[in-house]
């Protein structure tokens, strides 16, 4: 019932969304190519299969990020993400010179050189466990805030989201670290993606933008209270 | 433009996410491939697992049974053994017992193979004036063999015998 209501408002409420995606997207777009900006969808509405639990967390992680970014306008910060692909780049990297070794000098002269690249490849995989379990956990978003004064460091909001296997109940939790004080707060909220989703798949943003505002806000405020 | 929406998931990622798609095709190609390579450095072999393509080792292997085969240089040959071996100038391995063995004091062999299913060695198979094989032709001696239920009661059944 609660998604039949969206539905009804978002016909409305859409059209404003749609508005205000387009308007950051005409600021950008002519500094690029008039092919990329046609490939680039970020104003439409955001329409998976409903059914598909991954497809369904990465569209709610992405919509988080988008309010994050384009509402509050704070500046995301890849080095978490840059870690990873740096990591994966490397297992490539010795697989492919493996590969190249063993096709330039056949095997039995390749040995030791396989082995190394082999040994290597399986230490890099393990790596890589550690650095998703440990450093990354669940977190798809660091973002800065500048401070306005330039004085002090830059504040830091994550974002780390969980959903279980055929499990409907969404979990979001926004840290906050303060620059001055280094200090952590958290808050999280879990809700069933139902109530984000209409019957077709489509996320609904006026549903989840005030979700985000809300716990966004929760930690703003504590701060100027203290 | 064409409307593709299948394309709307890839359209949705930015530069990162893209290049982490394509960094993870890579790294399920190169798991694959590491896993291969190592097999063939722990065997000491260039092709560890190998498919047999013939019935000329019947009543022992069939077609489509897989041989998994180790080559190390501690282990000589000996005769009865399964080896697996490429004659020069041809690509595909055949494999067959061993029947006779020739060895000099310094542990150089040549030897003389034959199928279990044959009527005649394989002289007729080598190469042109080659009587005997050797080491350098061998890709691996077999060491346990994996076979798919051949019969209808042996459904389900399988043969896994490993001797390290």
């Amino acid at each position: 019932m609660a998604a039949a209501g969206a539905q009804g408002a978002r016909s409305g409420g859409g059209g404003g969304s749609s508005g205000a995606g387009g308007g950051t997207s005409c600021g950008t777009g002519s500094s690029r190519s008039g092919l990329l900006d046609k490939w680039k969808i970020d104003d439409k509405p955001v329409k998976i299969d409903k059914w598909d639990g991954s497809a369904v967390k990465n569209s709610l992680d992405d919509s988080a990020k988008k309010v994050l970014l384009e509402k509050y306008k704070y500046v995301e910060n890849f080095g978490l993400i840059d870690g990873r692909l740096t990591i994966c780049t490397i297992s490539c990297f010795f697989a492919i010179v493996a590969l190249i070794w063993d096709y330039m000098h056949p095997f039995p002269e390749s040995k030791p050189v396989l082995a190394l690249c082999v040994i290597s490849y399986f230490v890099m995989m393990g790596i890589l466990t550690i650095y998703t379990s440990y450093k990354e956990k669940s977190i798809f978003l660091v973002a800065h805030r500048k401070d306005p004064t330039g004085m002090d460091p830059d504040d830091i909001w994550q974002l780390s989201s969980s959903l279980k296997r055929f499990d409907d109940k969404y979990t979001l939790k926004l840290t906050f670290i303060s620059g001055r004080t280094k200090q952590q707060r958290e808050a999280e909220f879990t809700k069933s993606i139902a109530k984000f989703f209409d019957h077709s798949g489509t996320l609904v943003m006026d549903a989840y933008e005030p979700e985000i505002s809300k716990l966004h806000d929760s930690l703003a405020t504590e701060r100027k209270i203290k | 433009m064409l409307s593709l929406d299948f394309l709307d998931d890839v359209r949705r990622m930015n530069k990162r996410q893209l290049y982490y798609q394509v960094l993870n095709f890579g790294m399920i190609v190169s798991s694959a491939l590491m896993i291969w390579k190592g097999l063939m450095v722990i065997t000491g072999s260039e092709s560890p697992i190998v498919v047999v393509l013939s019935g000329s080792m019947e009543p022992a292997f069939h077609r489509g049974d897989l041989l998994f085969l180790t080559n190390r240089v501690e282990d000589p040959i000996r005769v009865g053994e399964i080896v697996v071996f490429r004659i020069e100038g041809r690509e595909i391995p055949i494999v067959h017992r061993v029947l006779k063995i020739h060895e000099k004091q310094n542990g150089h062999i040549k030897f003389l193979t034959k199928g279990d299913n044959n009527a005649v060695d394989d002289r007729g198979l080598y190469k042109q004036g080659q009587h005997w094989l050797e080491k350098k032709d061998v890709v691996g001696r077999a060491r346990g063999f994996y076979q798919e239920n051949r019969s209808v009661e042996d459904r389900n059944y399988l043969f896994l015998i490993l001797e390290l």
